[in-house]
């Protein structure tokens, strides 16, 4: 089994994940208490009247051939209106999906960028207060919740130290010209994505340090060394090179958990970004939102999965030629 | 909390101590002397051990409920805190019940003043004022009240009281604070016509009644205009009588007046001057209950799930491991979200959640040991002996994978806890229930920012981090003893 079939069965998973996500989203709304056409219809409505909302809006269909109807549109991103604003979700999504993107590329460029950085100074020299910081780092983030020590942060440099802006995406109203508006956004993203930052490359340098220790006691090292080779040399050339592969399948491996946390870093910041948009939508029953909200969030979280299969087949030989490691 | 990078420190972290000798002795003693020597698992287990005594005796630490309000004013700091020089000076609570032997009473016209025993009401001041002779009679009482304060927030006043009097008296009572520069701030005034029962005035300096006494806008602030100096303040009590045929009987029980505190207990107040450490020892009751039982609960469905797959395999095999795949690939906590909406607020609901999408780890290390335990002879055998597929998988393979079991249970408890934390931080969470998450929700929500309160984020956050570190300190000392497999080759 190739590669080919590796990615075929790996792409036939997500999809049946997708298919599952959708089925569930399909059978929960239907399961919810309530009559749906009693949000639009007016008790005063004659029944004929009332007959003909539930054709328009298919609810006398047999369930199958709903649920053709609603993967349908998901299909095409039609997610309905919003009961709350009555705007269409989709173009309500659309309008956040930039700011979680900016948020989320930048907190996960630097916090992958430093910890790999770090994990690696930290194995070079062995017993130095990097390493100590390191492992310290790592615990510290595994301890401390996420949105705890957001929120301190936010206390502290929002509130008590006035430097940065305790909420939003940008000034309102917004600076006038580009490069200022520019440096308004970035002046925002600064605490959301510094603290992902730091609660985040602890476990990216542990990870790195402890690849990278296993790498340099290989013999191949050694004899790199007894080659004469500088420490540099060895160090990037050698060492690095063999621990690219699993700390790249980590890149991808975490973009889901980034997603999701995106939820509460966004509601902490009020930040106008698609993970608080989820939640201020269930605060408010409001369906249809939530629904779109939940649906675009899994669908990142399958792609990026698929993505670390892909890659992790890519580099891992062992996948690429046989195939069976799932 | 990126499920990949908790996988890979899984695979770090249990690395340590490299002293350990394999397991000379095993059964209950054996796994606790081994225990005992891996310090960070004695640090853990001391950690925990704190947090059940707190939760376990949380009613005889604090004095209140969660659910008390109002025992100090909103947002009071911590006591200790006086020892900052931003909270010297800051008023405790002051509860005082005037005893009717300490009005002292100072201007006298047609009246006498006694005291009596009333129902229910301790002993009361009887003041009585004859206006049918002159046309009209008053008394003036004073109580000294010491007050080396900071302005408060908020005052309260209660006067309790009773006039008998002829049809054609009018009587009016007025309460006044007399400030240490001798200003009077008429704080109440009422006039009776004729007699009235008895009453009590309940007076809040929050009131816009209090505010038009004092000839105060909406906006403005009465206790800080009253009581803006230090020293000793009067509280005084006028009543006068005129246009009367006939003697007026006052009667005025223990008059309360409360100054809500803006420094209160080990650690201050919300919003709603609720106490914050019974907030916290209540909210640890939960943590614990929650953790444990989610964790229990979504060990057992892994524990089942793995051992059914692993032992049967096949087209079984397939499908449970399959499911399990579509479990970790749905984002958790939106999908959280989304469900505890659904069922609705209540914490059994939050931890059957959580366990329903947390068992998955737990299937797949279980499925994989009971793949290598049963090609041993013991299972072949048993089967040879007719033993039954529930029969191996509980008696036999049940107890091998057992060790397993128990570490991931533990290393899943802080899961379960971040997990409601989370969610009750979200607004989702319990609505009745004093959780450490609700804690940090409704500071978030209600003004511990603004304020600056840092002793309503602090507590609970810290509290969670150190439960989290403790149960993840004892999950790597028990994989440690139970699991070598897991332990560093030296």
């Amino acid at each position: 089994m190739g590669y080919r079939t590796y990615l075929l069965r790996r792409a036939f998973y997500a999809l049946i994940v997708l298919f599952v996500i959708l089925s569930f989203n399909f059978a929960l709304f239907r399961l919810m208490p309530g009559d749906p056409t009693s949000l639009i219809i007016d008790p005063r409505f004659t029944p004929e009247a009332k007959a003909l909302l539930e054709k328009q809006f298919g609810l006398n269909d047999h369930p199958i051939v709903q649920y053709g109807k609603y993967l349908w549109s998901l299909l095409r991103f039609d997610l309905g209106r919003s009961f709350a604003s009555q705007r269409p979700v989709r173009q309500e999504l659309m309008e956040r999906l930039p700011n979680t993107i900016s948020l989320f590329l930048t907190s996960f460029v630097f916090m992958a960028g430093i910890g790999i950085a770090i994990g690696v100074f930290a194995a070079a020299r062995r017993g130095s207060f990097t390493e100590t910081f390191v492992t310290g780092a790592g615990l510290f983030t595994y301890a401390v919740p996420t949105f705890f020590f957001q929120l301190l942060l936010l206390m502290l440099f929002g509130y008590y130290i006035r430097i940065f802006p305790i909420h939003g995406t940008v000034s309102a109203p917004p600076p006038e010209g580009f490069w200022p508006q520019v440096l308004d956004r970035l002046h925002h993203l600064v605490l959301p994505a510094g603290s992902n930052v730091i609660i985040g490359f602890g476990s990216w340098a542990l990870y790195t340090r402890n690849a990278m220790l296993e790498a340099l006691s290989q013999d191949y090292i050694i004899t790199a060394r007894a080659k004469g080779l500088s420490q540099r040399a060895v160090l990037y050339r050698h060492a690095l090179r063999s621990v690219l592969p699993p700390i790249v399948t980590l890149v991808f491996l975490s973009l889901p958990g980034l997603v999701t946390g995106a939820v509460i870093t966004e509601t902490i910041f009020s930040w106008h970004g698609v993970g608080r948009y989820l939640i201020d939508a269930v605060l408010k029953q409001d369906f249809p939102a939530a629904q779109g909200a939940f649906y675009l969030i899994a669908i990142a979280v399958i792609v990026s999965n698929f993505l670390a299969d892909l890659v992790y087949g890519l580099v891992d030989p062992r996948i690429r030629v046989a195939g069976e490691q799932a | 909390m990126s499920q990949a990078l908790t996988a890979s420190k899984a695979e770090v972290s249990p690395r340590g101590s490299k002293t350990g000798r394999m397991r000379s002795r095993s059964g209950f003693l054996g796994f606790w002397s081994q225990f005992f020597r891996r310090p960070y698992g004695v640090v853990g287990l001391a950690l925990l051990a704190v947090y059940v005594i707190l939760a376990v005796a949380a009613p005889w630490l604090t004095p209140y409920r969660p659910s008390d309000t109002f025992l100090a004013d909103r947002l009071a700091a911590p006591s200790w805190a006086g020892i900052f020089p931003r909270f010297r000076g800051v008023p405790p609570t002051k509860r005082l019940v005037i005893p009717a032997s300490d009005w002292k009473a100072t201007g006298l016209v047609a009246a006498t003043v006694t005291r009596q025993k009333v129902e229910n009401n301790g002993e009361a001041t009887v003041i009585n004022l004859s206006p049918e002779a002159t046309g009209s009679a008053s008394a003036d009482l004073s109580w000294t009240l010491s007050y080396p304060y900071d302005p408060p927030k908020t005052f309260e006043v209660n006067i309790p009281y009773a006039v008998e009097a002829p049809w054609d008296a009018s009587t009016s009572l007025s309460f006044k604070v007399v400030d240490p520069s001798g200003t009077e701030h008429v704080v109440w005034e009422k006039t009776v016509y004729g007699s009235s029962d008895w009453k009590t005035q309940k007076l809040d300096s929050r009131d816009y009644t209090v505010k038009m006494a004092l000839g105060l806008s909406f906006f403005d602030d009465p206790a800080q205009v009253v009581f803006a100096e230090r020293g000793d303040y009067h509280l005084a009590l006028h009543v006068e009588s005129s246009g009367g045929s006939a003697p007026v009987r006052v009667t005025v029980g223990e008059v309360g007046f409360n100054v809500l505190g803006l420094l209160h207990g080990i650690l201050g107040t919300d919003h709603m001057g609720a106490d914050l450490w019974t907030q916290l020892l209540y909210g640890a009751r939960i943590s614990l209950i929650i953790g444990i039982v989610a964790a229990i609960m979504a060990v057992a469905i892994g524990t089942a799930i793995g051992l059914i797959s692993g032992y049967m395999g096949g087209a079984v095999d397939e499908f449970l491991m399959r499911m399990a795949d579509v479990f970790l690939s749905v984002p958790t906590l939106p999908i959280l979200i989304i469900l505890s909406a659904f069922f609705g607020k209540n914490l059994g609901n939050i931890i059957i959640l959580v366990a329903a999408f947390a068992w998955m780890g737990t299937a797949r290390v279980v499925r994989s040991q009971t793949l290598s335990l049963k090609q041993r002879a013991f299972v072949e055998s048993a089967r040879a002996a007719g033993a039954s597929d529930g029969y191996i998988m509980v008696t036999h393979l049940l107890p091998n994978v057992f060790p397993l079991v128990v570490a991931n249970a533990v290393l899943m408890m802080p899961v379960a806890i971040l997990y409601e934390a989370s969610l009750s931080f979200l607004g989702l969470g319990d609505p009745r229930i004093p959780t450490w998450g609700r804690m940090l929700q409704n500071a978030r929500a209600f003004g511990a920012f603004t304020e600056f309160a840092w002793w309503w984020l602090i507590p609970p956050g810290l509290a969670i981090t150190l439960l989290s570190l403790s149960f993840t300190l004892i999950g790597n000392a028990v994989n440690e003893v139970l699991n070598p497999r897991y332990r560093e080759r030296a």
